[in-house]
């Protein structure tokens, strides 16, 4: 019984001793992670840098103003040619002009049929 | 007994009789399970790890009082490399200089072997290397010795292929500007260790930078805020784009110019041409690149004459409905003063800054004094050092013996030479309502710049002195940069420069000053021309009304729109409201119309 406590002891001892340096080197795979993250990172913020800076460099006002000349047909702003909401004319009152016409044909008697006189023989006919 | 363990001669369980070799017989010893060797062998174990931990702690403290680290490759880099700054922002947010990474070459002597090949083959893929001188440095003793400073990522491909031991990379921050020679003399601009040398990049580091690198700390770019400028860099490329149009049509010396906020003193632009590019400020020191707003000294000519009417306003010795004989010339001893296209009549105190007459204003001058005038330049700021946050600053030049011959000059703007800036500065405060503000070059707001402020005139004077530059603009020497929606107001002055004790008449210093708008004052334009020739032939064409003026017009018509101010269609109807008690300007100024 002694030999087999003495085998498994042992055992246990290897095991553990495994396990143990298992987690060492995981954790030691997990730090270059780390370290090669965070270089990567660190190359990310100068290449961001370096982009700020060139776009600065592209959208300065010098080139700007150049290729504006040469591309685009602007000129200065002048005064006369901002208007204000006041100075356009007045609105003048809606006219419909079909539908007065329509309006007034209506209302007004045809120049062409002229009213009936009334009809003598009824208007004098007495009662039967 | 007890046996010693180790002296194997007499182990308790040896058999008398029986002899053993003499190397068995310590083996056998050695391994005896003999309870009575157990605590020598125990003190003996415990000797061992003793003598172990002695040894540990002894290597520690020795290690630990060693005074300095052996010098490795890395921390002697260390020491070299450039610290990382904060970037430069202006007023909107626009970088105006930045760090960008660089990978820089260095050697290490001990390390390379054929020194003279080394320095043959990186001669021939570097540009701009002295092999002489790079010969003399690998041959030193050193450890650690620079190559070359920021080469290009192609340059570095070629040097790695080279294969050469003792050669390496590292990386290091350069300060990159973007706008190239904008707001060159306000940025200022750093040494190949990313230190500081001038303008408002030498301000940064004595905030407190340059004492964190001295200490050590490696700063990467995250850890520093940027600062924020009060400059507007469009408004910048602006001014500088007129300004130097300008130098060339007028055939100028050189030019400089400037943008005030009067209400809060932050410089919106600040040119001064020729100029020179900081990505390689190699001419920088160049004796005709100087910041000629801030570090020249000039007599300023007829600007003055708006500090010397509000002088005399000021101090209730006059005001705008004052009358002053013009007639003639003035003399006092041997000098006599004229005027420039003079009147030959009574001039009112608003018709003597209209006609820019000297004899009316020397005669103001008197009516205060020459302690009174004294110290109210002194109030003005005019006198002594005008210190900024820029490290260049010069001290203004005027008579040490003051007579009343100096007052009579410098009323008109000769006898005393101060900065273009300063003056500005003086303007402002004359504008502003009355307060004297220090001109900065960081964002500041109006409550701050309020708090350190103090007041040098009345609110009544300064709102006479805008009444009259809005008259100079509507109907004085100002006319050409009146500008149609916002209510210009301006002063020209065009000053004969000194040439071996004598004025000379063809040699000018021409100046504008233009508040931007008279009634609600926010902006202050300078423009001041060295020695421009007039466009057409003839006498007074280099006048400021022909050069500054037309280019402060320009300027402001470009620029204001830009800073947020909208054109106004109709005159304001009660831009003076004190003056308007008095009944002075109620008359409707004449409609503006398009030009």
């Amino acid at each position: 019984m002694w030999r087999l406590l003495h085998v498994v002891a042992i055992g246990a001892l290897v095991a553990s001793a495994g396990y143990a340096y298992t987690i060492k080197y995981e954790t030691m795979w997990y730090a270059e992670q780390v370290v090669i993250t965070r270089n990567a990172i660190a190359r990310e913020h100068d290449a961001i840098s370096l982009l700020r800076a060139e776009w600065a460099s592209l959208a300065r006002p010098e080139r700007l103003q150049e290729l504006a000349d040469k591309y685009l047909d602007l000129k200065p702003l002048a005064l006369f040619q901002i208007g204000r909401l006041r100075d356009l004319p007045e609105v003048a009152p809606k006219v419909d002009v079909i539908g007065d016409t329509i309006d007034a044909m209506i209302a007004a008697p045809t120049p062409t049929t002229p009213a009936a006189p009334p009809h003598k023989t009824l208007a004098k006919t007495p009662a039967l | 007994m007890q046996a010693d363990p180790l002296n194997q001669a007499e182990p308790a369980n040896r058999t008398p009789k029986s002899r053993k070799p003499w190397l068995s017989g310590r083996l056998q010893g050695l391994f005896s399970t003999n309870v009575s060797y157990g605590p020598d062998r125990i003190r003996f174990v415990a000797l061992c790890f003793l003598g172990i931990f002695a040894t540990i702690s002894g290597k520690l403290i020795y290690l630990g009082l060693k005074p300095e680290a052996p010098q490795t490759v890395k921390s002697a880099a260390l020491d070299a490399l450039s610290g990382a700054r904060p970037d430069i922002l202006d007023r909107n947010g626009d970088i105006l200089a930045t760090d960008i990474k660089v990978m820089s070459v260095f050697a290490e002597p001990r390390r390379i072997l054929d020194k003279d090949e080394a320095v043959e083959l990186l001669s021939a893929v570097l540009p701009g290397i002295d092999a002489k001188e790079l010969r003399e440095r690998i041959g030193s003793k050193k450890g650690f010795v620079w190559v070359k400073r920021a080469v290009t990522p192609k340059e570095q491909q070629e040097v790695f292929h080279l294969g050469l031991p003792g050669i390496g990379f590292l990386p290091e921050n350069k300060r990159s500007y973007p706008n190239g020679p904008l707001a060159a003399h306000v940025l200022g601009y750093t040494n190949t260790d990313n230190n500081g040398i001038a303008g408002m990049e030498k301000y940064i580091d004595g905030q407190g930078l340059a004492d964190l690198h001295g200490a050590g700390f490696r700063l990467t770019p995250e850890d520093l805020k940027p600062v924020r400028l009060s400059i507007d860099i469009r408004a910048t490329h602006v001014l500088r784009d007129e300004l130097q149009e300008g130098m060339v049509r007028y055939r100028a010396k050189a030019a400089a110019g400037a943008i005030l906020d009067v209400n809060t003193g932050e410089v919106i632009a600040l040119t001064s041409l020729p100029d020179y590019d900081p990505n390689n400020p190699v001419d920088a020191l160049d004796k005709d690149h100087l910041n000629r707003a801030v570090v020249g000294v000039y007599e300023m000519g007829s600007t003055f004459k708006a500090l010397t009417l509000a002088m005399a306003m000021d101090s209730g010795k006059a005001n705008l409905n004052s009358r002053i004989d013009v007639r003639g010339t003035l003399r006092y001893g041997r000098h006599t003063i004229h005027d420039f296209h003079g009147q030959n009549r009574t001039l009112t105190l608003p018709e003597v800054f209209k006609y820019s007459s000297n004899i009316g204003t020397a005669k103001f001058a008197l009516m205060v004094g020459i302690e009174g005038h004294k110290a109210f330049l002194r109030r003005l700021g005019q006198m002594d050092r005008m210190k900024t946050e820029l490290p260049e600053s010069t001290e203004p030049l005027y008579p040490k013996n003051w007579s009343e011959v100096s007052t009579v000059t410098i009323a008109y703007g000769h006898g005393i030479a101060v900065a273009p800036l300063q003056a500005q500065m003086a303007v402002a405060a004359l504008v502003n309502g009355g307060y004297l503000m220090r001109p900065t070059f960081l964002k500041r707001t109006e409550e701050e710049a309020k708090k350190d402020a103090e007041r040098v005139i009345k609110p009544e004077t300064s709102e006479a002195l805008r009444y009259i530059m809005r008259l100079n603009a509507e109907e004085g020497s100002a006319r050409k940069a009146d500008i149609p929606g916002y209510f210009v107001g301006g002063k020209t002055g065009t000053a004969e420069k000194v040439f071996g004790g004598r004025y000379v008449h063809n040699r000018l210093f021409t100046t504008f000053m233009a508040l931007v708008p008279a009634d609600k004052p926010k902006y202050l334009f300078m423009v001041v021309y060295d020695e421009p020739q007039g466009v057409t032939e003839g006498h007074g064409t280099a006048v400021a009304a022909n050069n500054a003026g037309v280019v402060t017009g320009k300027v402001i018509e470009r620029v204001t729109p830009l800073l947020g101010l909208a054109p106004r269609f109709e005159p304001p109807t009660q831009p003076f409201p004190m003056l308007a008690k008095l009944g002075i300007g109620t008359r409707q100024p004449q409609g503006t119309t398009p030009r």
